[in-house]
C-alpha cells in the first residue's frame, strides 16, 4: 500500500494512530451491528482483529516490509492482548468460547461436520508444517548482527592514543576557540534552511561563506572530504543510499536514521570511521562490513571533520553523558 | 492473693523474656558491629586507626630498621596504599587453574549459583513481607482481620523456614563448586574478602538463630508485650537480612567494577574500598525491590497452587486472599524495580561506557529484549489478574466494559516497548528494507519511545489497580464528582505528557533526552503516589455495593498469578546472566582474566535453555518445599472469610 504515504518524520505514531482508528471503527461498526441484532460473535472478532493487524496492516500497510521475526513477535503479543480483551470478564469469556465449545460438542450437522473437518485438517496441517521444517533451506541463514559493539577503552590513531571515554572533536569550537558542544549543537542545519543553504539566516551558519570560520569553516571542510571519499557509499543525503551502496550487503549506514549516529558518542564514530570493518571487535560479528580503514587515508583532523559534518548535516547532536 | 501471686509470677515472666530476648539480640548483632569497625579500619584492625599493615610500615619506617613498604594506586579510588598481599593470578587453561569433568565448568558454576540466589531472594524477602503483614495485624482493629493477618504472616514465614535450610545447602554446594572448578579464582576473591567472609559466615549464623526464634517464638509471643518483642524479632531478622545480602553484593559488585586493588589486583588495605564499589549501592537496591517482587510472587503461586487444588469454599477462600496480598506486595516493589535498574545502568555507563554498549547496545542488547518481554508479561498479567479480580466484586462489572480500551494502550506500549533496536533478519529481508533500520519500527527500537512505552504500561497498571480499589464500592464525598473529573484528567495529561515527551526525545540531544525521563518518570509517580491515596480518600465511608467474594474468582486469575510468578523467575534468571555476563572473558574485570576454555559469550539459544532449566529446577524444588509445607501439624483453622464483608483492598502496600 505504498500509494498511502507514510509521512516522514511522524511515522512511528502515524502507524499507531492508524491502528488505533481502525480498531475503533471496527469497534462502532460492530457495535452498531450488534444493536441491530448482527454483531460479529467474539470469537471471529477476535480472529478478524488479530488477522487484520498482522496479516494485512503490518504486512501489506508498512513499508519497507517489516521482517519476519518482528511480525512474529507482533502478532504474539496481538494474540496475547486479544486473549486478555476477551477473557476479561467471565462473561465475555463464556462467549468466546462458546463456538469452541459447540464444535467440540457437535450437537447440529454444521458442528459435526466442522469437528470432523478439524480432525482430518489439524493432522494434515501439523504434517505440513513439519515436513516444510525438514525441507532442505537454501536462503541465506538469518543474521543477529551486532550493529554497535562495544567499543574499545582507548584506540590508537596515527600513533597516539585516543581514551574513548573523554576524547573530544578538537574543531567542535566557539568563536573563542574553546571546544563547545552547545555551540555546534545551536549551528547544526535546521530543514527549514533547505538543502541548498538559500535561507541562512545567520552569516555563521554559512558554510558556502568562503570567509567563514571556526566550526562552519571546519564542516565545510568535512563535508568536501565526505563528498571526496564517502558519498559513493553512504549516499549524497547521509541516507545510506549512495551511488554503490546497493553493491554492498549490509548496505552502508544511514546517518539519517535516529538509531546510528545519533545514538553515539562522537569518540565512538572517530573509531569507527578510523578502523573500518575490518577493525570490528569480536563482538562485531560476523563482521559484515566493507568500510575501509579510513587512518589509512585520512589524516586524524580529517576524520574528526567528516564526522562533524555528518552531525551538521544530519541535524543530529553527538551523544554526551552529562 | 493467689490471684496477685500469679499476676506477678506472670509480669516476672514477661520482663524476664524481654530481657532475655533483648540480651540474645544484642549478641546476635555484635559480630556486625564488630565487623562495623573492622571494616572501617580495613580489616582487623582497631576501630579509627589505619591498618595493622600500615601501623607495622609506620612503625618500621620510623625505627628505619624495615625495609620499604610498596604502594600502590587504587584503579577505581585513585588512592595511594601499601601493597598487602599477592596480585591477581595469572591463570591459563590446565587442570592446575580449571580443574573439571567432562562438562562445562561454568554451566555448574552457573546452575550452583543461580539456585542458590533463588532461594537466597526468597528467604530474605519473605521475612520482610512476614513484618508488613504482622504489623498490619496488630495495628488492626478488626478482631477477625488481625488473627488473619497474623495466620497469614505465619503461613509465609513457615514457607520460607524449609527454604531457608535449603538455601544454606545450596549455598554449601556453591561454595564447593568454586573451591573444587574455580580454585584460582576462588583464592583470589576470598584472598581480598577474608574479613568479610567471616563477617558474612557470622551473620548467617545470626540470621539463622533470630529466624528460629521468630518462628518457633510465634506461639509463645502472641499477646501483649511479647508480641511486640516478636515483631521486633522480624525486625532485627530482616537488618541481618539485609546485611547479609549487601555483603554478599559486594563481592559481585567487585567482580564488575573492581575497587580497592592496583592494576595488578592487589589488595591496598582500605577493605571498605573494596565493599563500596562502583556499583555496590546501585545493585543493593536494584536487588532488594527484586526480591521483594520474586519473593511476592512465589508467595502468590504458592497460594495459587493452594487455591486450585483447595476442596473446599473455606480453603479457596482464604488462599484467594493470600494470592491477592502476595501478588499485591510483589507488585508494589516491580513498580520501582524499573526505576531501580534505570539507576544501575546509568551508573554502569558511568563506570564504563563499553560495559553499557555491550548490555544495552551490543552483544547482550537482544538480551534486553527478552528482558522488555518479560517486563511487559509481568504488567500484563498483573493488568489480567486485577480484571479478573473484579468479577468478585458486586459493582466491579462496571469497569469491565471498558477493559478493551485499557488492552490497546498495554498492547501499544509493550508493542513499543520490545521492538529490537537491532533486528533479526534474512541478508534478503536487510536487503528488502534498505539498511539495517526499519524507518518506521526503528524508532521504537531507541530509548526515547521505549520509556514512553513502559510508562504508559505502569500507568495503565495503575488505572487497573485504582478501579480494581473501586470495584465494590461508591465514592460519597460531597465533592466526588470534581475528583473523578480531576483524576480522569490527571491520568490524560500525565499520558499525553508520557507520548509526548518520548516524541520530542527525537529532536533534542541524547544528554537533555536522558533527562527527559525524569518528567516522564514523574508523571508516573504521581498517578501512584497521588491518585492511589486520592482515591482512598474519596472512598472512605463509600456506598458498599456488596462484600468481596473471596475464593470465587475464575481460575484462569490463579494461572495468571503462576505465570507471573515463572516471568519473575525467568527474568531474574536472565538479569543474573546479563549481569555475569558482561565481564565478558574476564573473572575480576579488567583485573584477572578468565582464561578457561569457557571465557566466551554463549549463544542466545543455549543461554536461554540453560536459564529455563533453572526456573524448571526451582519450581520442582519449591514444589516439595510447598508439599513439606502442607505435612506439618495443621494450625486452628481461621473463621471462614468467604463472603465475609472484608475490608476493601487498599494501596498495594498497606496491607
Amino acid at each position: 500500500m505504498t500509494w498511502l504515504k507514510l509521512v516522514e518524520g511522524y511515522m512511528p505514531m502515524q502507524m499507531i494512530t492508524e491502528l488505533a482508528i481502525c480498531i475503533l471503527v471496527f469497534s462502532i461498526i460492530n457495535y452498531s451491528l450488534k444493536r441491530a441484532g448482527m454483531g460479529l460473535p467474539k470469537f471471529w472478532a477476535g480472529i478478524f482483529v488479530w488477522c487484520f493487524v498482522n496479516l494485512f496492516y503490518l504486512k501489506y500497510r508498512i513499508y519497507p516490509p517489516i521482517p519476519f521475526s518482528v511480525r512474529a513477535i507482533y502478532g504474539t503479543v496481538a494474540a496475547c492482548g486479544i486473549f486478555m480483551w476477551v477473557s476479561g470478564s467471565q462473561q465475555e469469556w463464556e462467549e468466546f468460547k462458546r463456538p469452541i465449545i459447540n464444535v467440540l460438542d457437535a450437537k447440529t450437522g454444521l458442528t459435526k461436520f466442522v469437528r470432523t473437518a478439524l480432525l482430518i485438517l489439524l493432522p494434515i496441517g501439523l504434517w505440513g508444517f513439519a515436513y516444510n521444517s525438514f525441507l532442505p533451506s537454501f536462503d541465506e541463514p538469518i543474521e543477529l548482527r551486532t550493529v554497535h559493539p562495544a567499543p574499545p577503552a582507548t584506540t590508537k590513531v596515527h600513533g597516539k592514543t585516543y581514551v574513548l571515554q573523554t576524547a573530544a572533536n578538537p574543531f567542535r569550537i566557539n568563536p573563542e576557540g574553546k571546544y563547545d558542544q552547545a555551540y555546534s549543537n545551536a549551528h547544526i542545519v535546521s530543514q527549514d534552511m533547505g538543502r541548498l543553504m538559500k535561507d541562512v539566516k545567520n552569516p555563521e551558519d554559512n558554510p558556502w561563506d568562503p570567509n567563514a570560520k571556526g566550526y562552519i569553516k571546519h564542516v565545510r571542510e568535512g563535508g568536501e572530504i565526505f563528498f571526496q571519499n564517502c558519498h559513493f557509499c553512504h549516499g549524497d543525503n547521509l541516507n545510506g543510499r549512495g551511488l554503490w551502496a546497493f553493491a554492498f550487503n549490509p548496505i552502508p549506514a544511514n546517518f539519517t536514521d535516529a538509531g546510528t549516529i545519533a545514538q553515539l558518542q562522537e569518540t565512538f564514530v572517530f573509531w569507527r570511521v578510523a578502523k573500518g570493518g575490518i577493525g570490528l571487535p569480536g563482538e562485531g560479528f560476523p563482521w559484515a562490513s566493507v568500510m575501509p580503514p579510513w587512518e589509512q587515508h585520512l589524516t586524524v583532523d580529517e576524520i574528526w571533520k567528516v564526522i562533524m559534518f555528518e552531525y551538521w548535516h544530519t541535524g543530529y547532536y553527538p551523544r554526551t553523558w552529562e | 492473693m493467689g490471684r496477685l501471686f500469679n499476676q506477678m509470677t506472670r509480669g516476672k515472666k514477661k520482663l524476664f523474656a524481654v530481657s532475655a530476648l533483648m540480651v540474645m539480640s544484642g549478641l546476635l548483632l555484635l559480630p556486625i558491629f564488630l565487623s562495623v569497625s573492622a571494616v572501617a579500619s580495613g580489616g582487623g584492625a582497631p576501630a579509627g586507626g589505619p591498618p595493622a599493615d600500615v601501623v607495622a610500615a609506620q612503625k618500621a619506617g620510623e625505627e628505619g630498621e624495615a625495609e620499604k613498604v610498596e604502594m600502590g594506586r587504587d584503579i577505581y579510588y585513585k588512592t595511594e596504599g601499601p601493597v598487602i598481599g599477592e596480585g591477581a593470578p595469572v591463570t591459563a587453561d590446565n587442570e592446575t587453574f580449571y580443574p573439571r569433568y567432562n562438562f562445562e565448568s561454568r554451566v555448574l558454576l552457573w546452575v550452583a549459583n543461580q539456585q542458590h540466589l533463588y532461594y537466597g531472594s526468597f528467604v530474605l524477602a519473605v521475612p520482610i513481607f512476614c513484618m508488613c503483614i504482622e504489623f498490619a495485624g496488630m495495628v488492626s482493629k478488626d478482631k477477625a482481620m488481625a488473627k488473619k493477618y497474623d495466620q497469614l504472616a505465619y503461613d509465609f514465614i513457615k514457607i520460607s523456614l524449609t527454604a531457608y535450610s535449603l538455601t544454606a545447602i545450596l549455598g554449601g554446594i556453591l561454595i564447593f563448586t568454586f573451591l573444587t572448578l574455580y580454585p584460582a579464582f576462588f583464592g583470589y576473591l576470598s584472598s581480598i574478602f577474608r574479613p568479610v567472609m567471616h563477617i558474612y559466615a557470622l551473620t548467617f549464623v545470626a540470621e539463622s538463630a533470630t529466624l528460629y526464634i521468630y518462628y518457633y517464638g510465634w506461639d509463645k509471643m502472641r499477646e501483649g508485650v511479647l508480641k511486640w518483642v516478636h515483631l521486633s524479632m522480624s525486625v532485627i531478622l530482616n537488618v541481618i537480612g539485609t546485611v547479609l545480602m549487601f555483603l554478599a553484593n559486594s563481592w559481585i559488585a567487585f567482580m564488575m567494577s573492581p575497587a580497592g586493588v592496583d592494576e595488578q589486583g592487589r589488595y591496598l588495605g582500605n577493605i571498605w574500598h573494596v565493599i563500596h564499589t562502583a556499583l555496590w549501592n546501585p545493585l543493593n537496591v536494584h536487588r532488594i525491590l527484586g526480591n521483594m517482587a520474586f519473593g511476592g510472587g512465589v508467595v502468590a503461586a504458592y497460594a495459587a497452587y493452594r487455591f486450585l487444588s483447595s476442596k473446599t469454599d473455606e480453603e479457596r477462600a482464604h488462599y484467594d486472599w493470600m494470592g491477592y496480598i502476595a501478588m499485591s506486595l510483589g507488585v508494589a516493589f516491580l513498580i520501582p524495580l524499573p526505576f531501580a535498574g534505570y539507576w544501575l545502568m546509568r551508573e554502569v555507563y558511568a563506570y564504563r561506557q563499553q560495559m553499557g554498549i555491550t548490555l544495552m547496545g551490543g552483544l547482550l542488547a537482544w538480551l534486553f529484549i527478552i528482558q522488555a518481554t518479560m517486563i511487559g508479561i509481568l504488567f500484563l498479567t498483573t493488568n489480567y489478574y486485577l480484571w479478573q479480580a473484579l468479577g468478585r466484586m458486586t459493582g466491579g462489572e462496571r469497569f469491565q466494559k471498558y477493559i478493551k480500551y485499557l488492552v490497546f494502550i498495554l498492547v501499544v506500549g509493550l508493542l513499543v516497548f520490545i521492538t529490537p533496536h537491532t533486528i533479526v533478519m534474512s541478508p534478503a529481508e536487510l536487503k528488502a528494507m534498505g539498511g539495517q533500520q526499519h524507518p518506521v519500527l526503528g524508532n521504537y527500537g531507541v530509548m526515547s519511545a521505549k520509556n514512553g512505552g513502559i510508562n504508559a504500561i505502569i500507568m495503565t497498571t495503575i488505572l487497573s489497580f485504582i478501579w480494581y480499589q473501586r470495584g465494590n464500592r461508591v465514592p460519597t464525598v460531597s465533592w466526588a464528582k470534581f475528583g473523578n473529573i480531576f483524576m480522569g484528567c490527571f491520568f490524560v495529561i500525565a499520558q499525553l505528557n508520557n507520548v509526548w515527551l518520548a516524541c520530542y526525545g527525537y529532536f533534542i540531544p541524547a544528554n537533555v533526552r536522558i533527562g527527559l525521563s525524569v518528567p516522564q518518570v514523574a508523571g508516573t509517580l504521581s498517578c501512584l503516589l497521588l491518585m492511589t491515596p486520592l482515591n482512598l480518600a474519596m472512598l472512605k465511608n463509600g456506598r458498599q455495593l456488596g462484600p468481596i467474594r473471596w475464593g470465587q474468582i475464575p481460575p484462569r486469575s490463579q494461572y495468571a498469578i503462576i505465570m507471573l510468578a515463572t516471568a519473575f523467575t525467568w527474568m531474574m534468571g536472565l538479569m543474573g546472566y546479563i549481569r555475569s555476563s558482561v565481564r565478558l572473558f574476564w573473572h575480576v574485570n579488567e583485573v584477572m582474566r578468565d582464561n578457561s576454555p569457557w571465557a566466551y559469550t554463549h549463544t542466545i539459544g543455549f543461554a536461554a535453555n540453560v536459564i529455563s532449566f533453572n526456573v524448571l529446577f526451582f519450581w520442582i524444588s519449591i514444589m516439595f518445599v510447598f508439599w513439606l509445607g502442607t505435612l506439618g501439624a495443621k494450625k486452628v483453622p481461621v473463621p471462614s472469610p468467604a463472603g465475609q464483608p472484608v475490608p476493601s483492598p487498599q494501596s498495594a502496600t498497606g496491607h
